[in-house]
């Protein structure tokens, strides 16, 4: 997910050279049925990094906007919504990102972590979470991803990729996929006229 | 008699529908895949290495993107993205999707991959870039196309930011591009090696400030860099820096003459001198630093947590008048790094620092450049000027005469050779490479020449005797080691006038004593090689 922790030195790094005491943020990814997904950061600060934060990027959300974007090559983004909560210093940033699963010559969905031996623990069965404090951050911030995957994933599991890197790969049937118009039309007539048939037979029997 | 027909008549429909549904499973159309692609405006060959990796920077500079979503109510099977640049780059694929499903987007970063031959481009150029999608079962007419130009600037020159123009708000976005600043600083060009080579030999008489990491040392080898263009009576000069637009991005373009320009052409804009102090630098093993701030550029270097500047402008030209000593440059320098330090505290944007060994990691690497015996021979007429000797016998010098150790590989697949590990292709050996240490049997290096794997027979009993003979070798041309010793595995430092160079390697049993094969890069080129290291040392059986 080095994408996503790129997004994340942005939105803090002018925070953590400043060190006031460690920060928590959480992220939350929820993957869609097309592997697109929404991503909400959300922070609570202290008066002095509430400041800082005004000051680098939250006075400049196009700015913020820009700078995710160049950080994150591998994705489309799309839809930010930056709430700000200058009462409690907290912001919440939502954004669409699209390709965020890509689907392998097997047909194994696949999300990047793009972490080594990646410390993932299972809260549900389709919900995942991974605690980090990225050191070229100084240590001083706590990051907590929940990756939430959709209802129609299956056999979710955390594999490695060819460099070692820890990769989550499951199955997922697209709903909409190859709906045939044809096929659904041709059944229902052949259903149709048989029982048709069948029930002219019946009633000439009796 | 209808009420048997018509039912049959519906069932018998239903039927062929049934069946057609399986013949034709209808094809997606071109008109349904929705490609969106987002591209670079400009692209400059001397960062081609940054633009050619994703892992650079963070995958930051790229050719374009492409966003392309299926809008059709078919799976498409195995989409293949590729692009060419004619007369660049030929057809290449980008990915292959497995499968896409109705709905679904693919976004594809393309990481371009120049020849090593685009530093030569001495001219710029708009280039046209195409980008071809298609998928199983796709007709020639269904295969999408895309086509966008960008400009192509010369290897001089410097694009100092690639954000949109109207997105611009501040000075750093102005000077987004900065640390690809680091690609004009080539510390592997031949020519500047050379240069180095004769600095630290014929005008220093001996340079350690790597190996001490004394900074006493470390000025007097940049006091000595400042000598050496000042003897050499360099001038200061401008050269081409003017702003250019394309659609969407309007920066100042800077001609850079790369550091072998500097030296030969005896003349340098700030920025141009603080690249070739860089150079030299690195070269030499200490971490350079180029401190940027508003309309000027100056160089230094980082030792021990301690950062130093010299104004290298202060030569200035006998036209110009006003030409610094190397201590009154030296003083500018570090009261202009004051001023830096006390403005970047107060979180002014326009005093920033490049520390290039730092970009370098991040994977901002410098351009390959070939060896000139033309330009060799201006180093040697420099280095006359210095001192009216001659100049240093460079070992390193290409040369058909008799007697040379080397032997060049054939450039074909990885080999297993006798010395106990595989050679990659295009890789040079040389046989007995230093007369004085018989215990090396061989060096081969790495076509960059950054990587290198050594070879030691030594009549040892045991590693440890092995290890403390090649050091005992190495004291003897003022270098030090650092290594531990796991099983047959040795792990280690070398500490020399070129810098530290890591490795790691492996003790082989052999008649009569020890075998050593060893592989590594300068301590800054590590991480980049690490997985080229990775593969020779997996080889040494």
């Amino acid at each position: 997910m080095k994408t996503l922790n790129n997004l994340l030195a942005i939105c803090t790094l002018l925070l953590a050279s400043i060190g006031y005491g460690q920060i928590q943020q959480k992220i939350d990814m929820k993957i869609d049925a097309v592997g697109d997904a929404k991503i909400t950061i959300s922070m609570t600060m202290n008066g002095q990094q509430w400041q800082t934060w005004l000051q680098s990027v939250g006075n400049n959300p196009a700015a913020l906007k820009r700078d995710i974007e160049r950080s994150m090559p591998a994705y489309f983004l799309d839809d930010f919504k930056l709430d700000k909560n200058d009462m409690e210093r907290s912001f919440t940033l939502s954004m669409n990102a699209y390709g965020v699963c890509k689907v392998d010559k097997r047909g194994n969905w696949i999300i990047d972590t793009d972490q080594k031996n990646a410390n993932l623990t299972e809260l549900t069965s389709h919900k995942y979470m991974l605690v980090s404090s990225p050191p070229e951050l100084g240590g001083t911030i706590q990051q907590t991803y929940t990756i939430e995957f959709p209802d129609e994933a299956k056999d979710i599991k955390v594999d490695k990729d060819a460099f070692g890197k820890s990769v989550f790969k499951f199955k997922m049937n697209n709903s909409t996929a190859d709906f045939n118009m044809l096929r659904w039309a041709g059944a229902l007539l052949l259903i149709v006229g048989g029982a048709w048939f069948t029930k002219n037979m019946l009633q000439k029997s009796s | 008699m209808n009420s048997r027909i018509t039912p049959i008549i519906v069932a018998a429909i239903g039927a062929i529908l049934l069946a057609a549904s399986f013949v034709f499973k209808g094809n997606a159309s071109g008109d349904d895949i929705n490609v969106v692609i987002e591209k670079a405006d400009f692209i400059m060959p001397a960062a081609h290495r940054v633009y050619a990796n994703p892992q650079a920077l963070d995958g930051k500079y790229y050719l374009f993107k492409a966003k392309i979503k299926n809008n059709t109510n078919h799976s498409l099977e195995d989409v293949r993205v590729r692009y060419r640049i004619p007369g660049y780059i030929d057809w290449t694929e980008l990915t292959v999707s497995g499968q896409m499903f109705p709905g679904q987007t693919l976004v594809v970063p393309c990481y371009p991959k120049f020849d090593d031959k685009i530093t030569e481009k001495s001219t710029e150029s708009i280039e046209k870039a195409e980008v071809e999608v298609s998928w199983d079962g796709a007709s020639k007419d269904d295969i999408v196309e895309e086509e966008f130009s960008f400009k192509f600037t010369n290897r001089n020159e410097y694009v100092y930011t690639g954000i949109k123009k109207e997105e611009i708000s501040t000075w750093s976005d102005m000077f987004d591009n900065n640390a690809l600043i680091a690609c004009f600083v080539t510390p592997n060009d031949p020519i500047v090696k050379y240069y180095t080579q004769n600095l630290q030999e014929k005008l220093l008489k001996g340079e350690a400030a790597s190996v001490t990491n004394k900074p006493e040392d470390g000025v007097r080898f940049l006091a000595g860099i400042y000598e050496g263009t000042r003897a050499s009576h360099m001038v200061y000069s401008g050269t081409k820096g003017i702003p250019q637009s394309t659609e969407d991005v309007q920066s100042i373009v800077q001609q850079i003459r790369l550091p072998r320009e500097v030296i030969t052409g005896n003349t340098g804009l700030c920025i141009e001198l603080s690249c070739l102090y860089a150079s030299v630098l690195s070269a030499a093993g200490i971490d350079p630093i180029i401190y940027m701030v508003p309309g000027h550029a100056y160089p230094g270097f980082k030792m021990n947590g301690q950062y130093y500047a010299i104004e290298a402008t202060g030569i200035n030209g006998e036209g110009l008048g006003g030409i610094m000593g190397a201590e009154e440059a030296f003083k500018k320098g570090q009261e202009q790094l004051e001023t830096f330090f006390k403005q970047a505290q107060m979180g002014d944007p326009r005093y920033t620092l490049v520390d290039i060994h730092a970009v370098n990691q991040q994977g901002v690497t410098s351009m390959d450049l070939k060896d000139d015996q033309f330009l060799r021979g201006k180093v040697d007429q420099i280095v006359a000027s210095w001192s009216g000797g001659a100049p240093v016998q460079d070992n390193n010098k290409p040369s058909n005469q008799g007697g040379s150790n080397r032997v060049y590989t054939p450039d074909n697949n990885l080999r297993t050779s006798s010395l106990s590990f595989s050679i990659p292709s295009g890789w040079q050996t040389h046989m007995k490479p230093v007369p004085q240490m018989p215990i090396l049997t061989a060096q081969v290096t790495s076509p960059d020449q950054l990587t290198t794997v050594s070879i030691y027979d030594i009549p040892a009993g045991n590693v440890q005797q092995a290890l403390n003979t090649i050091e005992q070798y190495f004291g003897n041309f003022g270098m030090s080691m650092q290594y531990q010793i796991n099983g047959n595995t040795v792990v280690g430092l070398t500490y020399s006038n070129a810098g530290t160079f890591n490795w790691m390697g492996k003790a082989l049993n052999k008649s009569g004593g020890i075998r050593l094969v060893a592989v590594g890069s300068p301590d800054y080129a590590f991480g980049q090689k690490s997985n080229e290291i990775n593969t020779i040392y997996n080889s040494i059986r």
